[in-house]
C-alpha cells in the first residue's frame, strides 16, 4: 500500500464530504456522498450505515467499494479501494460513530434525519493518491509527540496523587495547548464519575457527578474507548444528558446535582478520553472547545497516549498510600478552639455531609469524612493514615478498585473551597491530618 | 429528462462526481470540473481531468454506464443522474469558459463554509488540454437530498 491510511486521517473529517462509489450486479455504477469515515486501524475504516440505500443494497450484494476522499489541508485527493467486513450495531466502534453523526446532524441541520443504524467495517486494500496539484498543508498547531514527551517526563515527577493530577492538568494546558480540562473518577459501587480536578472554568465543580452513560463523559467510560464530537450537538449535552440519565435511573437524588458540572455552556468541540489501568477504568480525561472541528485524530491520539501514562501512574500513587506504614502513636490532641460551634449534620442512608445545612459531599467520602470528624470530637484524634480508614468498618470502602486516594482528594478539595474550617493536610505518604478551626456539633440524621 | 430546475441546479456551484464501473465491478470515480447541458437537457456532458481520470475513461469508453451526482454544499440539495451511453468526446476548448465559471461558483458556494480558497482553487486548477468530456443522456434521475426522499425519483425523470 503505498499511501497509509493514519498518513492522511484530515481526509475523513468529512470537512471536504467524501464520495462512494459502488456498482450492481448489471455493471450500473452508483455514487453518494459520505458523512464521515471512521479510522480503525491502518488496515480498517468503518462508514455509517443511515439509510437502506442503493449505496448498501450494492454493498450486501458484493460490490466493491471506492471512496474519493479530499484533504482540506492540501487539496490532495485520493481513491481508496475497500472490501465490506462486517456491520456493528453496539459497542466502542458504534458509539464513537453514532457521536461524531449527531455532531456532524446538528452542524448541517440534519438532526431529524442522521440516524446511525450500524458502523459498517471494511478492510483497505489499497489507497492511492490522485495525480493533481496540492498546496502545502499549513503546520499543526502543536507537535504531539514533543508535548507527550513532555507531559510524561512532569508526571514523572511527582511524588503524590495530588501532585499528579495537578500536574497532569498543567501539561494538557502548557503542553498541549488546551484550556478547558476536566479529570473525573470513577466510582465503580455507584456507576458515577466525579468530577477531581478541572481548568478553565469560573467554578471547579469538583465533586460534581455523571453517571455512566451520560453524555460524551458517560459514554466514554461505559465503553472504555475515546468519544470526539467536532460540532455542538444537544444530544451529548452534558446538562441535559446528566438530567435525563438520573432521572431514568429511577433513583432521582437532589444531591446528584447539588454540585454543578463545570463545563462550557456553548462547546462545539468535546474529546472524552478514559483512563485505565491494568484492565480497569480509573477515570475520564475530558478536554472541550468552542471552536468548531478543534480536536482531531491526532490530539486523541496524543490524549490516549498520555491517559495510559496518567492511568498508571494514578495506580502506582494509590497502591504507594496504601503501603505506608501506621505512624507511631505520637500524635498531638487536637487544640482547644473557640467561635460559634459549626453543625454538621450526617444522613447514613446515602453518607451525605451537611454544613451548617448546606451540602457537602456524600458516598464514600462522606462517610471518611464523618468518621474522622467522630473521631476528632470523641477522642480528640487528628492524625490518621490510609491503612486505618481501609480496615475501618464505618466506612465500608467497596474493595480494591475504590480509589481511597482519590477520594480523599476530593474531601480535600471540597473542603478548601467551602472555606469551612475543616482542613485536611497530608503528613507523609499514606498519613494526613485533621485540623478546624471552630468547635464542632455533630448531628446524626435529620 | 431534466426539467428547467434540474438543469439550472446542476450547472450552479455544486460538488460534481462521475463514476463508471471495470469488469470487476470496481468502480472509479473523478471529480467533475463543470458540466453543460445539451439538447435542452436531454444530455449532458461532464469536464474531468484526463490525468486523473485514465481509469474513469476507461471504464466508460468500455461499458457506457455512469452515474453523476451533483450536491450543492449549503443545502445539501443532491441529484444523482445515470446513463448507458456515455462516451469520452474530446474537450471542446471554447467550454472553458464553462470550467472556469464553475470553480468561481463553487468557491463562492464553499467559502461560507469554512474552506480554505486555496485548497480549492487547486482542487480546479486545470489546463483546457488536460481535460476531457463525457457526454451521456440521462435516463435515470434520482433525488439523493439526505432525508425521507432521498433515492426518489426525480419528477419528470424516466
Amino acid at each position: 500500500m503505498s499511501v497509509r491510511i493514519e498518513t492522511i486521517r484530515e481526509c475523513l473529517e468529512g470537512i471536504i464530504p467524501g464520495h462512494i462509489a459502488t456498482c450492481d450486479a448489471e455493471g450500473m455504477p452508483n455514487l453518494a456522498y459520505l458523512s464521515q469515515v471512521q479510522f480503525i486501524d491502518n488496515e480498517h475504516v468503518a462508514l455509517s450505515y443511515q439509510f437502506f440505500n442503493r449505496t448498501r443494497q450494492n454493498v450486501l450484494a458484493g460490490s466493491p467499494v471506492r471512496l474519493l476522499l479530499t484533504s482540506h489541508l492540501s487539496g490532495a485527493q485520493y481513491r481508496l479501494t475497500l472490501r465490506y467486513l462486517r456491520t456493528e450495531t453496539a459497542g466502542p466502534l458504534f458509539e464513537q460513530m453514532k457521536a461524531k453523526l449527531a455532531g456532524i446532524a446538528s452542524h448541517t441541520g440534519m438532526s431529524d434525519v442522521f440516524r446511525l443504524l450500524g458502523s459498517d467495517v471494511y478492510r483497505i486494500l489499497g489507497i492511492e493518491q490522485v495525480p493533481g496539484p496540492t498546496v502545502p498543508p499549513p503546520p499543526p498547531p502543536v507537535n504531539y509527540l514533543t508535548a507527550l514527551r513532555r507531559a510524561t517526563q512532569r508526571l514523572a515527577g511527582c511524588g503524590t496523587l495530588e501532585c499528579l493530577l495537578e500536574t497532569a492538568l498543567d501539561c494538557l494546558g502548557d503542553e498541549f495547548g488546551i484550556g478547558h480540562v476536566m479529570l473525573l473518577m470513577h466510582d465503580d459501587g455507584r456507576g458515577r464519575l466525579y468530577t477531581l480536578a478541572s481548568r478553565g472554568y469560573p467554578e471547579s465543580g469538583i465533586g460534581s457527578e455523571i453517571p455512566v452513560g451520560a453524555g460524551v463523559i458517560g459514554i466514554c467510560a461505559r465503553e472504555r474507548t475515546p468519544i470526539r464530537i467536532g460540532f455542538m450537538t444537544s444530544e451529548y449535552a452534558y446538562g441535559r444528558t446528566v438530567r435525563d440519565s438520573i432521572a431514568a435511573d429511577g433513583d432521582a437524588d437532589a444531591l446528584e446535582t447539588a454540585i454543578p458540572l463545570p463545563g462550557l455552556p456553548d462547546a462545539r468541540s468535546q474529546l472524552a478520553v478514559p483512563i485505565t489501568a491494568f484492565d480497569r477504568l480509573t477515570g475520564v480525561l475530558y478536554v472541550e472547545s468552542i471552536a468548531d472541528l478543534h480536536f482531531g485524530y491526532d490530539d486523541e491520539d496524543a490524549l490516549v497516549a498520555f491517559a495510559a501514562q496518567l492511568g498508571l501512574a494514578i495506580q502506582h500513587h494509590q497502591q504507594a498510600e496504601e503501603l505506608a506504614e501506621e505512624p507511631l502513636s505520637s500524635e498531638n490532641a487536637a487544640p482547644v478552639v473557640a467561635g460559634s460551634p459549626l453543625a454538621v449534620r450526617h444522613f447514613g442512608a446515602t453518607d451525605s455531609v451537611f454544613l451548617d445545612d448546606d451540602y457537602l459531599i456524600k458516598g464514600v467520602a462522606g462517610a471518611i469524612l464523618w468518621a474522622l470528624l467522630t473521631d476528632f470530637v470523641e477522642r480528640r484524634r487528628t492524625s490518621f493514615t490510609n491503612k486505618g480508614l481501609r480496615v475501618d468498618s464505618r466506612i465500608r470502602l467497596p474493595g480494591v478498585s475504590d480509589n481511597l486516594e482519590a477520594r480523599l482528594v476530593l474531601l480535600q478539595r471540597r473542603l478548601e473551597e467551602r472555606d469551612a474550617g475543616i482542613h485536611l493536610a497530608k503528613t507523609g505518604r499514606g498519613r494526613f491530618s485533621l485540623a478546624v478551626d471552630r468547635p464542632l456539633r455533630l448531628l446524626e440524621g435529620g | 429528462m431534466l426539467d428547467s430546475d434540474n438543469i439550472a441546479f446542476i450547472q450552479s456551484g455544486v460538488s460534481i462526481s462521475l463514476a463508471a464501473c471495470g469488469p470487476d465491478r470496481l468502480a472509479s470515480m473523478s471529480r467533475g470540473m463543470g458540466c453543460k447541458v445539451l439538447d435542452g437537457g436531454r444530455r449532458v456532458g461532464v469536464f474531468v481531468k484526463r490525468s486523473q481520470s485514465a481509469e474513469l475513461l476507461e471504464n466508460i469508453r468500455r461499458s457506457g454506464k455512469v452515474a453523476n451526482v451533483f450536491s450543492l454544499p449549503s443545502s445539501n440539495r443532491t441529484v444523482q443522474l445515470k446513463g448507458v451511453d456515455a462516451q469520452v468526446q474530446p474537450f471542446d476548448p471554447a467550454d472553458f469558459s464553462i470550467v472556469e465559471a464553475h470553480a468561481a461558483d463553487f468557491v463562492a458556494e464553499v467559502l461560507p463554509l469554512g474552506l480554505p480558497e486555496e485548497v480549492v482553487r487547486t482542487l480546479f486548477a486545470c489546463a483546457a488540454e488536460d481535460l476531457a468530456t463525457v457526454v451521456y443522456s440521462p435516463c435515470a434521475a434520482f433525488s439523493q437530498t439526505p432525508g425521507p426522499k432521498a433515492g426518489e425519483p426525480l419528477g419528470g425523470a424516466r
